[in-house]
């Protein structure tokens, strides 16, 4: 555990401005970034190309180039420029989503899209909430310990820096967290608005602990970044640059430091050398055009249904059932969580809208509870859902017509709370390729998924619970809507080839150049927001990377040492 | 411009709310993206023109609608169909969004013809909600196609459509967008001076 809380002393920003310059590089758009950017010929190889620009591709660039690894980020999506791309807005932030065909099934089919897949040079955390909670040290042995989903190769204590590092980078808002392993964060809690005000007036009446927090929304100064102006517009992206992604708090160093961002570049392959079973380089399709990047490493980190699609389409000779698929793992084991929804109506005005929607968060129900007819646990966090977004919540309570709009005209009466239910990994969850393609007559993802028996029974104890607090907090009424949140799995770690797809460093085990360095590699998920582990993760692959602690891998010329492990 | 709404559907909570009133306060790309939901709509042209009828009356049934001015929901909806800008997912059981919605005008007035012996755009307002609300109560196949996806989407497309327009935010108490000028009075039952407060706390949702 950290000492007190340093809060932003000069020494810590100096600290982790000369870790991560990204804050004191902003805006995006300024000719320090975009004009410094260094592009490469598609000839020249590179020592990495990663696919996507999200959470876990950004960091990984970052933390390469600043080491003088030559480094191309593909990424299927624009580069966008805040002020002028985005929208405080609901409905013309559709862009912001993953948009593309997708074919979903099985007994609970997943909304995909502006659910939980983004697109673009900052990936989903462009429109994800802003929360970024810990996994807890039980995550990783969940089989060990509970006899449910199974064990990481590496533990809560292999992560712990890099968890440092990143809620210093984003940085990380909140209450000290008593929770797993117990730690403070570098900025100190945001005042809550009214969804906020009321989860922590209906837990404290009912004896649940809840703490404000933790929230990738910088809360005093950080380099150039502009405070939050509590607008409520997180899930549109944040046109304020307050809140953290990958766009401002890891792109901006990585150019400075010679990484190429190659936007709208949608990767269809991955090449693979049939003589000595290396990755060479990944095709890709720009403007239309198909196009070949050489590199001595790939790195795939286009999130749980695009990696294990263009693996699957990867196919060849020597890997025919899709590459890195000898044991059938690619695709399995895709994991999302119960995400109940639940409403309460109060007589004054909540106006949920107001203020950042992630505010308030208990972990208390997070872990095993052996009185419990579940294993393992969830989370609950306030929702703030705006208005289109609570018209389907409303919807899907089956009022339509007249009934839809008197219920919506009682809007700001309402407080909303959300649920994370840890779903446990299941084979049958899955991404395949479907038969239909897209337009660049790629096969699209068909993703399967049906929920087990422990999954429905923690989804209704999450209900009763948020119902409760509600109802403590002196709602009339409460209204409870079944969804889905984030993705995680679909190329498993584990200790060994027979067991996934990734060693604990993230190197597949089929080719010893290639690795995955997004939230697909996940063998579990609890009951956290999954971007700030995915971060972590890469920031420690890419420490290992760049450290050359594995063999087969041709590292570049200068020596590295090891900054955080050793 | 205030949508018809009767008091007891929910209209008039927040006199004086006119979210579009506020633009001067927006930042351009919101703005220039704002007023073109209020400006000429665009152009059917996904949509036949037997279909644009029948799917005119199916939206505004749909989202309640009755009587000028309204929301142009065809219209809306029709440019998303065919730019083929969908939410990024379509089920298994049911075909690409277009297709969905072509075969659910044509079905919808069959049914409607069946029914009362009058095309689905032609009926009245309360022949229209009897064949939706069949449609909503169907468990299982409507026209070989699952009636619960088909609801579903109906409705994630007139929501959008719906609830993205200034006019239905007025209704609501929804000051629309917010950036840069931001929020200052957060809490319970606290309120910007551009706000309104609700005309009847007290009604039962």
């Amino acid at each position: 555990m950290r000492g007190p809380n340093p809060l932003t002393t000069a020494r810590t920003l100096a600290s982790i401005k000369a870790r991560n310059e990204s804050a004191w590089l902003l805006p995006v758009s300024s000719p320090d970034v975009t004009e410094r950017m260094r592009r490469y010929e598609d000839d020249d190889e590179v020592d990495l190309v990663i696919v996507g620009c999200g959470a876990g591709g950004s960091t990984v660039a970052q933390r390469l180039a600043r080491e003088g690894w030559s480094v191309v980020v593909l990424e299927a999506g624009p580069f966008w420029e805040p002020e002028r791309d985005w929208v405080s807005d609901e409905a013309g932030s559709h862009h912001l989503y993953w948009t593309e065909p997708r074919v979903i099934d099985g007994e609970d089919p997943v909304p995909l899209g502006s659910n939980n897949s983004g697109r673009g040079v900052g990936g989903s955390m462009v429109h994800f909430a802003g929360y970024a909670p810990r996994l807890h040290p039980s995550d990783f042995h969940t089989d060990t310990l509970d006899g449910v989903g199974a064990d990481w190769p590496l533990d809560y204590e292999d992560l712990r820096p890099y968890y440092e590092d990143m809620e210093e980078e984003l940085p990380v808002a909140g209450q000290d967290w008593p929770w797993g392993e117990p730690h403070s964060y570098p900025h100190s809690p945001h005042p809550v608005g009214g969804n906020g005000e009321v989860f922590l007036r209906g837990a404290e009446n009912c004896g649940i602990e809840a703490r404000v927090g933790p929230v990738a929304i910088a809360n005093g100064r950080f380099g150039h970044r502009r405070h939050c102006i509590y607008r409520g517009f997180c899930l549109q992206g944040c046109k304020v640059d307050a809140k953290a992604s990958p766009l401002i708090t890891h792109v901006p160093d990585a150019i400075v430091h010679g990484a190429e961002i190659r936007a709208n570049s949608t990767a269809t392959r991955i090449e693979v050398d049939e003589r000595t079973g290396l990755a060479t380089g990944v095709h890709f399709v720009h403007g239309g055009v198909e196009r070949f990047q050489r590199a001595r490493n790939v790195a795939v980190a286009a999130y749980s249904i695009e990696t294990p699609r263009l693996l699957l389409n990867s196919s060849s000779q020597r890997f025919p059932n899709g590459l890195c698929n000898d044991f059938d793992f690619v695709g399995r084991y895709l994991m999302v969580q119960g995400a109940p929804q639940t409403g309460g109506r109060f007589e004054d005005e909540v106006r949920m809208y107001k203020a950042p929607p992630p505010e308030v968060s208990t972990e208390q129900f997070y872990e095993t509870d052996p009185s419990k007819p579940y294993k393992r646990g969830f989370s609950i966090q306030t929702v703030s859902p705006l208005p289109i977004t609570w018209a389907e919540h409303i919807a899907a309570q089956g009022h339509w017509g007249r009934d839809l709009r008197r219920r919506m005209s009682d809007f700001v009466h309402w407080a909303c709370l959300g649920a994370l239910c840890e779903f446990l990994p299941l084979p049958e969850n899955r991404v395949t390729l479907d038969s239909e393609k897209d337009r660049r007559g790629m096969p699209v993802a068909h993703v399967t998924y049906s929920r087990g028996g422990n999954d429905k029974r923690l989804m209704k104890a999450a209900q009763e619970t948020m119902e409760q607090i509600l109802h403590a907090a002196g709602a009339s009424e409460v209204m409870t809507i079944q969804r889905y949140a984030h993705l995680v799995g679909g190329a498993r770690m584990a200790a060994d080839e027979e067991h996934g797809v990734v060693d604990a460093d993230c190197r597949t085990f089929a080719v010893p150049n290639l690795f995955i360095t997004d939230g697909s590699v996940f063998p579990t998920q609890g009951s956290a927001n999954p971007a700030l582990t995915i971060m972590a993760l890469a920031a420690r692959t890419a420490a290992r990377l760049a450290a050359g602690a594995r063999q087969g891998v041709r590292r570049p010329t200068e020596a590295f040492t090891l900054q955080k492990e050793s | 411009m205030t949508l018809p709404l009767p008091e007891d559907d929910g209209g008039g909570r927040f006199p004086g709310l006119r979210t579009l009133e506020l633009r001067d306060h927006w930042d351009e790309a919101t703005s220039s993206l704002i007023l073109s939901r209020v400006g000429r709509p665009p152009d059917v042209c996904f949509f036949n023109a037997e279909e644009e009828g029948i799917a005119a009356a199916m939206l505004d049934q749909l989202v309640g609608q009755e009587g000028e001015p309204r929301v142009p929901l065809v219209n809306v909806v029709d440019a998303r169909l065919a730019a083929g800008e969908t939410d990024g997912w379509r089920y298994a059981d049911l075909p690409e969004d277009g297709e969905v919605w072509r075969r659910s005008v044509r079905f919808i007035d069959e049914d409607a013809r069946e029914r009362y012996g009058v095309g689905f755009a032609d009926a009245t307002a309360a022949q229209q909600e009897a064949v939706l609300e069949a449609v909503h109560r169907t468990e299982g196949q409507w026209h070989g196609m699952p009636a619960g996806h088909v609801w579903n989407l109906w409705l994630r497309y007139a929501c959008t459509a719906f609830y993205a327009h200034p006019w239905a935010w007025d209704e609501i108490g929804f000051p629309g967008p917010a950036y840069p000028r931001g929020y200052s009075n957060l809490g319970v039952g606290r309120r910007e001076h551009f706000e309104v407060r609700d005309a009847h706390p007290g009604e039962q949702a």
